[in-house]
């Protein structure tokens, strides 16, 4: 697939951002699964295309066009790294968005129970050992999390999709706390 | 964004930290968890059997207003009857403690804390 086009084909003026997805402007195939290196390669070499030094002669129009363009790519990139935000991307972009900007509580009792006892057992947590295997057990967590999502992407069952975006989200912030608490010991240590 | 001065003493120096026994039949616990940030908050009333809030404690892994707006309503609902503190509104916590608009599904999340831990004491009334 090809990255989305930047230049016209014909003057080879840059193009408006214009209104495609994240992955169709990475020139990347819809779904969960992307390697890195897929990601990186058009990434960067669209950025250079878009750098602003080669609009410096150019005219007002295009050296904004090329802003936009390169922001777009930006948000893209940014959206399809983080496997969190590229799960609620894609929910999204099938038509199944979970709101994560909603007010109010999740309610799944038990996802909420399991993390109060990890984030509870974190804070107990008084040694660097401790804290390192609370970390070690979270980001495994996450990493099944994401090998679960893939699964439900593949299967195409959504709404297990979305129960584990919402899984991968608390899950996150569990290793985010984890890797704080361990910084702080080893700075006091 | 800076925090307001109730929220800082309140993330300093919270009040009601800490747990009942969850199992104990007086005893009412709340569980809520934000969608937005992954913020989980417990929220516990311990219920005199003249139906009155005797007690409350609260456990919070979350931002600064999370753990003010929780501290807050521990504060507020000791000393009401169920139905009272079951009418604490989100706008009043939000009100009180200043948050900016980002932060208001805190202070929703702290009302529903105090819901859930209400349905929770009725629910182990009626076994």
């Amino acid at each position: 697939m090809r990255a989305g086009v930047l230049f016209c084909p014909v003057c080879g003026a840059v193009q408006g951002p214009g209104s495609m997805d994240h992955f169709a402007r990475l020139g990347l195939a819809v779904g969960f699964d992307v390697d890195v290196e897929a990601l990186e390669r058009p990434y960067f070499a669209l950025q250079r295309q878009l750098h602003p030094d080669r609009f410096a002669g150019k005219s007002p129009k295009e050296k904004a066009l090329s802003q936009q363009q390169a922001t777009m790519l930006n948000e893209a990139y940014e959206t399809l790294k983080d496997p969190l935000k590229r799960g609620v991307y894609l929910l999204e972009l099938l038509g199944r968005g979970v709101d994560l900007t909603a007010c109010g509580t999740i309610n799944d009792p038990e996802l909420l129970m399991e993390q109060m006892e990890k984030r509870e057992a974190l804070a107990e947590a008084t040694t660097g050992a401790e804290i390192a295997r609370l970390l070690a057990e979270a980001d495994s967590e996450s990493v099944a999390c994401q090998c679960h999502l893939s699964a439900a992407f593949l299967a195409g069952d959504l709404a297990q999709a979305a129960h584990l975006v919402n899984r991968l989200k608390f899950l996150t912030k569990l290793v985010e706390d984890a890797r704080a608490r361990k910084n702080r010991i080893r700075m006091m240590g | 964004m800076s925090y307001s001065d109730k929220v800082v003493d309140h993330y300093e120096n919270p009040r009601n930290v800490g747990s009942f026994q969850k199992d104990e039949k007086n005893v009412g616990t709340g569980l809520v968890g934000a969608p937005a940030c992954g913020d989980v908050m417990k929220l516990q009333i311990k219920v005199s059997a003249e139906g009155i809030i005797e007690d409350a404690k609260f456990k919070t892994f979350g931002c600064g207003s999370a753990i003010a707006s929780s501290s807050l309503v521990t504060e507020w609902i000791k000393g009401k009857t169920l139905d009272e503190a079951a009418e604490i509104k989100n706008s009043q916590i939000a009100c009180e403690l200043a948050l900016p608009p980002v932060k208001i599904h805190c202070s929703v999340l702290a009302e529903d804390a105090i819901k859930a831990a209400i349905a929770d004491y009725r629910k182990n009334q009626n076994q």
